[in-house]
């Protein structure tokens, strides 16, 4: 006889604007002001799933954010929700919800057979079942265990869902706009505090709006209004707190009402109010999941919120008062009711009223069994009145839960109360306070009055206007909480299951099972029968857990602690939290001012570190494995322009700036000529390669510094760091010109004339522009600095100017030496140039090799003191089998080789981390082969042997002689040329 | 002549209900640092303290760090004891206006914007999606970001996302 029906009248839907939604494709309709719960209800839709584990027949606990049962599927493809709270889902017009975890339906599902099969599924099942008889058989287990179980699904489709952040800031932030909530923003934002008051649910109200009283839903519009007037408060509905922070810091998630779509909020805060109330819990007996099963406070809500009753007949079970007022608005709309109660007697004036309402009452009793299938339909009691009472619903209150999972945030753990049977906040972290049930105090006018304080409380603390009183509402003198812990079932209660934490269908049996396997610390119950874990977080059960684990071990629940709230409060999906920080957004591109043009002009890009390179150019191929060897010979045989833009930049000034440079350098650079540009390498503080780069003497007292690419950031901060903490002496000033400046390499043996062509006023001759000489010239209103330097080992060219006007410059550079056939060529070319050269970079100087490894000893001065001179000369830095630089060339013509393969020896075997490993390969265009730079143990003392280079992830070797690493041109003529 | 290229293209512009987001091309940042008294000395007069610009002489002055200033407006002649680096190509300067501007700039960087907090004539260093930045107040509802200019795109990219989502 399982049923609930819509009443005509009363409620908060607004029953003018009806609302179409489907339900497992079924179409339904609710009205405004609905939640999916409450529609499903009103449609007469009570098993609305199956449980996790079992597959048991579950409907609804809950009216709220604790609801364990009612998880839903919103949407459909790449618009797919899993896991939405019916409870709290506000129904809106076309809403598509399904059912989880059940199929074919919740009313007919073919995995209830786990059902049968439950004594099976006890506590530590899977550990004591899946663990072998491998070790990796939990692996192959996994994914049929996944299947079997769970929760919903969530979309692999990529949406178009919008999910912003926004960062926020108030004086007051209050949580929650129940009844202490509105007390205390009424009165921070009259104060004229800025004020941010969170409410999670679509209405502001919290528990007021389940009681159909009159003079408190004044009070409650009146508050929402006065708040509403002011222009420094803000009340935001949709809005939960998920976690708070130290720092003072909250994160507050907003769901959109028309799209679903959900916005984070980061709040920076000056005082929190934490008004978050409490949760009902449920007790603990046989079948006490059997759909029409819900908490008391829920049955009332239901009632008064969305104006559903039981149809006829609803048993009221309890161990407080608080569950009568339940009882009494039921009756007032003519539903029969009969209460349970677990005591021995209630208050007289409840009494009264019940008898006055033809409510019977049985005392010292409880539920013995849960009767109906898969709803139920009766209620057979134990205890003292062992009868069976047939009814459409069963209304259950072991209590109230204050909400302690914010402040546990904060670690600070929960306190156990036991005029109230349950944990409250272990305290309050300066500039928190707390107001209403949070704090155990249950009476509306009650949490009123802490509203009303703990908001005067926070003014004071920050030193604003003093908070004026509000008005209260003319309702009658809170009632007495009145509350006896009953954790276990009555006495007679049959042998079913009886369900602790609905969610995770983790049974008392199993708790007692827990316990006899020696799991009983709170933290070792969780994790072996799952209690408290899944959407929900135990709002509903790990009390009720706790306290039986702790009747179990003769302990009192004070001592049996809590396990740690975390963050996030509610389910919140992954997409809040990333944020916009998707796709393009994921992280910044950096873009040389030469982007532009490379894109217009046939390049393809590479990701190097944040910046975007142009790889390769059209021109020379449609793959890079083609394309680079094209654009190689081209330097080696014509001319091409390369972008160099991303080359850290470093202007270097002061009448110090020599000596800096001096020191910074192993190489010497006080005497370095104005004009004149020198190699210069500078170790870190370890003795251990940082960077190199060249550096050009532009003045007496300035210098302009490159970098690598890849190292440009650090130099730059250990360039500072230097001058602030080491040498304030050095009268010095360093500013990044990487951004200020741009510049293109011109490589090749026309080099020379393509300048010519360029720029005709300019005599860049041999003879005035010697190599690594260096020369500022004006051209086309701006500053181009021309610098003779070569990376590709030919006669080249860096052209440097303002950024503005690079790709102006590049563009006429083109140009000019379009006759010679000049043409664009990209990172791939400019890499493997510079291996056939010999010329370390960022694969190399990866802050493992020092001066030696690398082949650069020879270049650090010997009488001047540097960075890393000293432990530069470490015994283990001179040891005569470290890792260093050679050059290798492939044996074997028709094999390929690989950067990352393992050198061995060739007597070695293949195995481990060998000798060395290549660190930078290409296909030379001068030798015609393979070749690479690598680390190998011992260097160039095996010059001329034949070695093994084995890449194991594609099970291939090959043949290799080590050779020095400079390939071409090693006299340096052409650089001289 | 060489032509100017902005990173953000020809005469950038977005635009969303409440939102304005636009390129201020063609401005003179230099980069000056010395002692207090050498600054005074060649600028008249030089903000004390970092968060407010100072405006004289057609020129804007941010106190940028210790011994630091950023000048918008004509570069000062050198002189002894100043460190003068131009830096013009390096910074991008975005004009973000608008009734929602506020908003955007709460979509991209945690500190308070709220126009009792940073007003017209105020400045911060800061960053946006990962990059630094200068955000300087110019009115009730107009901000210039200076942004990296190998980043600029990027930001520019950021901050109209966050302006589509207000």
């Amino acid at each position: 006889m399982t049923g609930f029906r819509r009443i005509e009248s009363g409620g908060r839907v607004d029953r003018t604007l009806p609302l179409a939604f489907t339900y497992n494709g079924k179409a339904l309709n609710g009205f405004a002001g609905d939640s999916l719960a409450s529609a499903l209800l009103a449609n007469g839709q009570i098993t609305i799933g199956r449980s996790f584990k079992y597959h048991r027949p579950r409907g609804f606990l809950s009216a709220g954010l604790e609801e364990p049962n009612g998880l839903f599927t919103l949407g459909s493809g790449a618009m797919t929700v899993p896991n939405a709270i019916g409870t709290v889902t506000e129904l809106r017009e076309a809403l598509a919800a399904r059912s989880q975890n059940a199929w074919p339906s919740p009313d007919f599902d073919v995995m209830a057979v786990n059902s049968w099969a439950s004594p099976l599924f006890t506590a530590g099942f899977y550990y004591k079942t899946f663990m072998g008889p491998l070790q990796k058989s939990w692996m192959f287990y996994e994914p049929f265990i996944r299947r079997a179980a769970g929760l919903g699904r969530a979309t692999e489709e990529k949406g178009n869902q919008r999910y912003d952040q926004r960062n926020t800031f108030c004086d007051i932030l209050v949580i929650g706009s129940g009844p202490a909530g509105l007390a205390a923003g009424v009165v921070a934002a009259q104060a004229g505090a800025r004020v941010i008051i969170a409410e999670q649910d679509f209405e502001a109200g919290g528990s007021l709006l389940c009681m159909n009283i009159g003079a408190l839903e004044t009070w409650r519009a009146d508050c929402v209004a006065r708040i509403a007037k002011c222009s420094n408060a803000r009340l935001v509905t949709r809005a939960t707190v998920q976690g708070l922070y130290d720092g003072k810091q909250a994160v507050m998630s907003i769901v959109d009402p028309a799209t679903g779509n959900v916005r984070l909020e980061v709040i920076r805060f000056a005082a929190v109010i934490n008004a978050v109330g409490a949760f009902e819990r449920p007790l603990v007996f046989p079948n006490n999941d059997r759909p029409g099963v819900m908490l008391a406070g829920a049955l009332r809500t239901y009632l008064n919120r969305f104006a559903i009753a039981p149809k006829q007949r609803a048993v009221i079970v309890t161990n407080n008062d608080s569950a009568y007022q339940a009882a009494f608005d039921l009756a007032e709309a003519n539903v029969a009711v009969t209460i349970a109660e677990h005591r021995s007697s209630s208050s007289g004036e409840l009494l009264a009223k019940a008898a006055q309402l033809g409510i019977a009452i049985f005392p010292n009793s409880g539920v013995a069994d849960v009767l109906g299938h898969p709803a139920i339909t009766a209620v057979r009691l134990g205890g003292r009145h062992a009868v069976t009472i047939e009814c459409d619903a069963l209304g259950v209150s072991g209590g109230w839960n204050p909400v302690v999972h914010l402040t546990s945030h904060g670690g600070i753990k929960p306190n156990y109360e036991p005029r109230i049977a349950s944990f409250v906040p272990g305290g309050f972290a300066e500039g928190h306070f707390g107001a209403g049930s949070v704090l155990g105090h249950f009476g509306t006018l009650a949490t009123i009055r802490d509203g009303v304080k703990a908001a005067q409380q926070a003014l004071t603390y920050l030193d604003l206007n003093d908070g004026e009183e509000i008005e209260f509402p003319a309702i009658r003198a809170d009632r007495a909480y009145g509350i006896q812990a009953a954790w276990t079932p009555v006495e007679g209660a049959e042998s079913g299951k009886a369900f602790v934490d609905f969610q995770n269908d983790v049974t008392l049996k199993d708790v007692k099972q827990a316990h006899q396997e020696g799991y009983s610390n709170v933290e070792h119950l969780k994790r072996y029968t799952t209690l408290g874990m899944g959407t929900d977080q135990g709002k509903t059960s790990n009390v009720n857990a706790l306290a039986i684990m702790a009747g179990l071990r003769g302990i009192d629940v004070a001592n049996a602690g809590t396990t740690t709230f975390r963050p996030p409060f509610s389910p919140m999906t992954i997409g809040a939290i990333a944020g916009r920080s998707i796709g393009k957004h994921f992280r910044p591109t950096r873009r040389s001012p030469l982007h532009d043009w490379n894109e217009k002009n046939g390049a393809t890009f590479i990701e190097a570190g944040p910046w975007l390179r142009a790889w390769y150019f059209a021109w020379a191929g449609s793959s890079p494995e083609t394309a680079y060897i094209k654009e190689m010979e081209l330097v080696r045989r014509g001319v091409g322009i390369a972008d160099v833009s991303t080359l850290g930049k470093i202007d270097v000034q002061g009448p110090d700036a020599a000596e800096f440079l001096n020191r910074v350098y192993v190489n010497g650079f006080a005497k370095l000529p104005i004009g004149k540009a020198r190699y210069g390498v500078m170790l870190n503080d370890d003795g251990v390669v940082l960077d190199d780069g060249t550096t050009s003497r532009i003045s007496e007292t300035q210098f302009y510094m490159t970098t690598t690419t890849a190292q440009a950031g650090e130099v730059m901060s250990w360039l500072e760091y230097l001058l602030q903490c080491h040498w304030r002496d050095l009268d010095v000033h360093v500013a990044s010109l990487t951004d200020e400046w741009g510049g293109m390499a011109v490589s090749g043996k026309k080099s020379r004339e393509a300048l010519q062509l360029a720029f005709p006023d300019a005599d860049v001759s041999n003879e005035t522009l010697s190599y690594m000489g260096v020369k500022d010239v004006s051209f086309g209103g701006t500053t181009v600095r021309l610098m003779r330097l070569s990376f590709s080992g030919e006669l080249a060219y860096e052209v440097h100017c303002p950024a503005n006007y690079v790709q102006s410059l590049w563009e006429h550079i083109m140009r000019a030496a379009e006759p010679l056939g000049i043409k664009p060529y990209g990172l791939e070319a400019l890499a493997s140039l510079r291996i056939e050269k010999g010329h370390v970079a960022g694969l190399e100087l990866d802050h493992r090799n020092t001066l030696d490894d690398l082949g650069l000893g020879k270049m650090a001065a010997k009488e001047k003191p540097y960075i890393g001179k000293e432990l530069r000369f470490r015994e283990a830095y001179q040891a005569p089998d470290r890792w260093s630089l050679v050059g290798l060339e492939l044996l074997e013509p028709e094999k390929k080789l690989r950067g990352g393969s393992i050198l061995f020896a060739a007597s070695d075997e293949i195995k481990g981390h060998g000798r060395g490993y290549i660190t930078s390969v290409t296909w030379s265009t001068e030798l015609q082969k393979f070749i690479a730079l690598g680390l190998y143990q011992g260097g160039l003392k095996h010059e001329g042997e034949e070695i093994v280079a084995a890449f194991p992830l594609k099970n291939e070797q090959a043949r290799l002689k080590i050779v020095s690493p400079h390939f071409v041109d090693r006299e340096g003529a052409r650089l001289h040329a | 002549m060489l032509e100017a290229r902005s990173p953000l293209g020809v005469a950038a512009r977005f635009e969303r209900p409440g939102v304005v987001l636009e390129e201020a091309a063609d401005f003179t940042l230099t980069q000056v640092a010395g002692e207090t008294g050498t600054l005074r000395k060649l600028l008249g007069k030089i903000p004390g303290k970092v968060g407010v610009a100072q405006e004289h002489d057609g020129r804007t002055i941010f106190k940028t760090g210790v011994k630091q200033l950023w000048i918008v407006g004509e570069a000062p002649a050198a002189a002894d004891g100043v460190f003068v680096t131009p830096l013009s190509s390096s910074r991008t300067r975005i004009a973000l206006s608008g009734g929602r501007a506020r908003d955007v700039l709460a979509a991209s960087v945690s500190i308070d914007f709220h126009e009792k907090h940073f007003k017209p004539g105020q400045f911060v260093m800061t960053g946006i999606h990962h990059t630094p930045v200068l955000i300087h107040s110019v009115g009730e509802q107009s901000f210039h970001i200076y942004a990296m200019r190998t980043f600029a795109l990027a930001v520019w990219e950021w901050l109209s996302d966050a302006a589509e989502g207000l």
